[in-house]
């Protein structure tokens, strides 16, 4: 049995190690002054890879316009799912799971076909009416996204519904409420906390995705396809950066609906409430949500602010200077070479090899001054990379 | 209370409920009187829920028809009859304070919030739980969520009040003290409490008068002694109380009473319902265990003792005479007194006005 | 259409007027504007001639079988092998991918279903849901940067020494499917905890005390039980892999296109909507036609799915 449980543990680990591991290597490369987002060799300490985050006018431009469409989406989605989950609940078997395979099937459809389909439709209806209006991106994001993301909401609802005791209504019809306050007084805030989780969800839903929305949004630019778009033509640190905000704010997130959960649970009685955590008034005020939130809040914006303060600039010159010389080396090398050989048999010029593609992903390798195979591929290839890298679009 | 006081009388005019070829109630035909505590007894699946529900307005019978007060309910939704259900689960608002849920009724209707919580402290007040309305439903005790319940459905003030066996949940102690407390509220507010339970002490205690169905058909109507006493159809004889069944041929019959011929004799015996025999018609008899008495002369056979079982106030005392066993139900006379032992032989008899002659039909054991 | 009008009423007897207006229109809105009727205007525009918008619905404006016949044949009549194959490929690698995450997604299903307990489990649960919250871009970008020429893993397996020329795994696919297999894992996970938590632990036991080593065990007792779970996981997994555009085109190899990026090239590159209409249709079909095989195959319903 106990071997059986080590292998359990084990295999945990590193099935989590599998989970974490990318990304926690992702979120150290964005504090690594390096040009190529790597881990190794470690050039320098920076936080520059935020400010250059943030000055990026095109995911900027395109958080404003995924803020529009997700409010949007949210506002019509989270109704759809729930009047999608309430019809469910009034039909009969067959006709039940009928409905239900339709409306599921959205999730399943690939997001590339919801977005063609979308914008031919839409694009046929604009010609055969003139109403150009609704021929925009936000408009046709909002439109192709709510097909599959009033499914996602519509699978919390049903998850709350199964859960509502129908006598519930009919005690309320029978104490003389109209149909319609039965259903705004019971059932409305019977499924207020599934209301306030679907537009979670569907709202992340939204912000995400690509597939569609790379298709419907046109012109426009959201968030996520902006995103796609700078790591389509060339990486760098500052998209690290982007994903040690954003794992920040789901920790925090996380940590903070933990606290929440277990608060409620300890109130609600059980093994918690007797946890000498809840009963020290100190400890009892500190596992509050709220107040985690808050010192999460504190740590993290002093970090911030420490962080912002810290000047990298001497310790890259630094290494500048180091690859720089570096290089001048090489190429004295790489001149005495070509002279030996000129001296031995004519001209030849050596062709960038496979390595440098390597770092440059599938960007395609830019002109490059030709140079030599060095002895330490790895090393040269990122030396290169520091300082020649192609500059990522804009 | 008002000098008038309304009619607050239901008349089941041949209700039929059906849920396609299956029929949950047939044809019930019976009135309930305004003011009466009127209990519908069976066991659960016979269709009282699917009755309660008819009169509530939460379904329309398939056929005749439902009156309220002397007038049609047909077409009339269960917010617009003056009915109110207590549901079997009792159905209180989880997310709403005891006393919003007390003052539902008149939130819907629009009363002013002070008045609602005036009327919601006075409901407290009568059934005896002053101070808890700002506690959660969750909060409270199985007895105590079923007074709120009761208040909550006071509080539209109904004519009837519909109860789907509201103290099935309760342990034995707190059903027993609830079973009088319920009584001393409806004679309190003077309304018709129609009360559904397959718990025929309950059923038996508190009513006015009883209604006992099987699969769907109303077996019997009339006062708890009449039931127990004078059960008029082999079901409600085997389901109301303890009853030995004897299967027999009529031999004879004259007025009242007949001769039935069983393998254990001869007996003379009341004929239930007033029906007629002939002779060599096959018939069931009954006899209680509290009246089967030992040494009596009238009905006299033999049995041999075979186990006992003692419950304190009373010695249940099984006999086996022929093939079938009987049960004999003895008062405990205490250290003075004496009991057979097993294996001995006893004398038994009844009298012919305690056995009831009844046709043969299904049994609650069946059901 | 008798039924739905019969659950209309029902509605309005329960929930009111209002309630029931808003469920009948959002529904149907839902069902026809904007699933139905979008597929059907793609259907209906992968029949078309690629035109010139002065000349639609003019004489030249029929239907046609050309989009799909250039799926299958080239201009010269040869076999279009080459879109083929991609389509074909994208299939088997969305069926590999799948079977890796059955594979990895299997035991942790069952350690969170019935080994792990109290806080072990839900900080399982909570680091299965975490990564799945940073943006799909970011996730692919992550193995971009693990995989990359001067990557974590060829940096450590060179320091190692178990290669010593950086290996190119962007143009071996291996960061794209690695990419992709951690990029369901969720929908994979709980689909098959849901089923396997249902299993009755003493059965497990009851099981082992029989002296059923722990692989018979896992293949009589928990499989079968894992079985819905595990294909409606596979579905969502499968449908998703095949249809995703974003990891391709950030870990794919620059010889390798994934179908959808086929789809996307004949509408963002070349302009031709009806060719991208007719390949898209064309994945569709494919895809649901493979995950009903799969379902008929498996004795598993649609209604499963998303449970
Ligand atoms: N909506 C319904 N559809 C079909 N059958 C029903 C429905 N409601 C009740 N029944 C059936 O009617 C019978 C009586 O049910 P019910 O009135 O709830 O019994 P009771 O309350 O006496 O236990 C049961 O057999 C039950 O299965
Ligand atoms: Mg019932």
């Amino acid at each position: 049995m106990n071997r059986h449980t080590l292998f359990g543990g084990a295999y945990a680990l590193a099935f989590f190690a599998f989970l974490f591991g990318p990304l926690v290597i992702m979120a150290t490369t964005a504090f690594n002054s390096s040009r190529f987002p790597r881990v190794a060799p470690w050039e320098c300490f920076t936080t520059g890879w935020f400010g250059e985050l943030f000055g990026n006018a095109r995911l900027m431009e395109g958080l404003m316009n995924s803020v529009i469409i997700g409010v949007g989406v949210v506002a019509l989605a989270v109704p759809i799912g729930l009047a999608g989950a309430l019809a469910l609940s009034e039909l009969p078997a067959k006709l039940r799971s009928m409905l239900y395979t339709v409306l599921i099937l959205p999730i399943l459809i690939p997001g590339v076909v919801l977005g063609i389909s979308t914008i031919v439709l839409w694009g046929q209806i604009t010609r055969g009416t003139g109403a150009g209006f609704l021929y925009n991106g936000y408009f046709l994001t909002i439109v192709g996204q709510i097909t599959f993301v009033s499914a996602y909401a519509m699978l919390v609802f049903i998850a709350r519904l199964q859960r509502f005791d129908a006598t519930q209504t009919e005690a309320a019809l029978d104490l003389g409420a109209t149909p319609g306050q039965a259903f705004r007084k019971i059932l409305l805030p019977f499924m207020a906390p599934a209301i306030g989780s679907a537009a979670f969800i569907t709202l992340l839903a939204s912000f995400e995705n690509y597939n569609t929305t790379v298709f419907t949004v046109l012109s426009e630019s959201t968030f996520t396809t902006a995103l796609a778009s700078k790591v389509r033509h060339g990486t760098d640190p500052s998209l690290s950066a982007l994903a040690v905000i954003i794992i920040t704010l789901t920790l925090v997130g996380a940590l903070t609906n933990e606290a929440y959960q277990r608060r409620k649970e300890a109130e609600a009685g059980g093994r918690a409430s007797r946890s000498p955590l809840y009963a020290n008034p100190v400890t009892r005020a500190l596992t509050h949500p709220g107040i985690v939130f808050a010192i999460l809040v504190t740590v993290i914006g002093g970090i911030t602010y420490a962080g912002s303060q810290y000047d990298s600039s001497v310790c890259e010159a630094a290494v500048l200077q180091e690859k720089l010389d570096r290089q001048e080396e090489l190429r004295a090398e790489q001149r005495e070479r070509i002279e030996a050989q000129e001296a031995e048999q004519g001209v030849t010029v050596p062709k960038p090899d496979s390595a440098f593609g390597g770092a440059f992903g599938g960007v395609g390798t830019p002109a490059a001054p030709a140079a030599p195979k060095p002895e330490s591929p790895s090393a040269f290839g990122g030396a290169f990379g520091g300082i020649t890298a192609p500059e990522v679009d804009e | 209370m008002p000098d008038q006081t309304p009619d607050r009388s239901v008349l089941l005019d041949h209700v039929s409920i059906r849920f396609g070829n299956f029929t949950a109630v047939d044809n019930a035909n019976l009135k309930i009187n305004s003011g009466e505590f009127f209990s519908f007894l069976g066991p659960s699946g016979c269709g009282k829920t699917t009755m309660l529900r008819c009169i509530s307005g939460f379904s329309e019978p398939t056929e005749g028809k439902v009156l309220i007060g002397g007038k049609d309910m047909a077409g009339v939704g269960p917010n617009k009859r003056p009915t109110a259900l207590i549901f079997q689960h009792l159905a209180l608002f989880p997310l709403m304070t005891v006393a919003e849920n007390i003052a539902f009724p008149l939130e819907v209707r629009g009363v002013s919030k002070k008045e609602r919580r005036k009327k919601a402290d006075e409901l407290l007040e009568m059934i005896a739980l002053p101070g808890i309305g700002d506690k959660k439903p969750g909060e409270l005790s199985g007895g105590q969520k079923q007074r709120v319940a009761i208040a909550r459905a006071l509080a539209v003030e109904p004519d009837i009040l519909l109860l789907d066996e509201p103290l099935s949940a309760l342990d034995l102690k707190l059903r027993q003290h609830m079973r009088t407390e319920l009584r001393a509220i409806q004679k309190q507010v003077g309304v018709t409490f129609i009360y559904i339970t397959h718990d025929q002490g309950e059923a038996l205690t508190m009513s006015d008068r009883v209604a006992v169905m099987s699969r769907g058909v109303i077996e019997q109507v009339g006062e708890p002694d009449r039931i127990y006493n004078r059960p008029r159809s082999a079901f409600v004889a085997s389901f109301v109380g303890e009853n030995n069944a004897l299967q027999g041929v009529i031999k004879g019959q004259s007025g009242d009473l007949a001769a039935l011929e069983t393998p254990m004799g001869t007996f003379e015996a009341r004929v239930g319902g007033g029906r007629k025999y002939k002779a060599g018609d096959a018939a069931l008899l009954f006899v209680r265990p509290e009246q089967l008495i030992p040494g009596a002369t009238e009905n006299a056979f033999h049995a041999t003792l075979t186990r006992q079982e003692f419950e304190g106030a009373a010695n249940h005392v099984f006999a086996k005479a022929g093939d079938s066993e009987l049960r004999i139900s003895m008062v405990n006379a205490g250290l003075a007194g004496s009991l057979p032992g097993q294996g001995e032989s006893l004398s038994l008899g009844f009298a012919p006005m305690n056995g009831t002659i009844l046709p043969v039909g299904h049994m609650a054991s069946d059901s | 259409m008798k039924q739905l009008k019969l659950a209309y009423t029902s509605l309005l007897a329960k929930h009111g007027m209002g309630a029931a207006l808003f469920v009948a229109i959002s529904v149907t809105l839902w069902v026809v504007v904007f699933i139905t009727l979008p597929q059907l205007s793609m259907l209906d525009y992968s029949f078309r001639f690629n035109l010139p918008a002065d000349q639609i619905g003019t004489e030249a404006d029929h239907y046609t079988l050309e989009q799909y016949h250039s799926f299958f044949f080239n201009s010269d009549g040869s076999f279009n092998a080459l879109d083929i194959t991609i389509l074909i490929r994208t299939l088997i690698a969305a069926l590999i991918v799948t079977m890796i995450d059955v594979l990895i997604c299997y035991p942790i299903a069952y350690i969170l279903a019935h080994g792990a307990k109290g806080v072990a489990a839900r900080l399982m649960v909570i680091g299965l849901i975490i990564p799945y919250w940073i943006n799909e871009i970011l996730r692919a970008f992550a193995f971009r940067v693990l995989f990359g020429s001067t990557g974590v893993v060829n940096t450590w397996g060179m320091q190692m020494g178990l290669w010593d020329a950086p290996v190119d795994f962007i143009r071996a696919d291996v960061a794209l499917y690695c990419g992709l297999a951690y990029a369901y894992i969720l929908l994979m996970v709980f689909p098959m905890y849901n089923a396997i938590e249902a299993l009755d632990h003493t059965q497990v036991e009851a099981a082992r005390d029989m002296g059923a080593p722990l692989w018979r065990v896992h293949w009589r007792v928990v499989l079968p039980m894992a079985k819905p779970g595990i294909v409606s996981g596979a579905t969502m997994v499968f449908m998703l892999t095949a249809g995703a555009l974003a990891a391709p085109q950030i870990l794919g190899g620059p010889s390798s296109l994934w179908f959808t990026q086929l789809i996307y090239q004949w509408f963002n590159e070349s302009s031709n909507w009806p060719r991208g209409s007719a390949y898209a249709v064309v994945l569709l079909v494919t895809c649901i036609s493979f995950v009903l095989l799969m379902m008929r195959v498996f004795k598993v319903s649609v209604g499963e799915i998303g449970k």
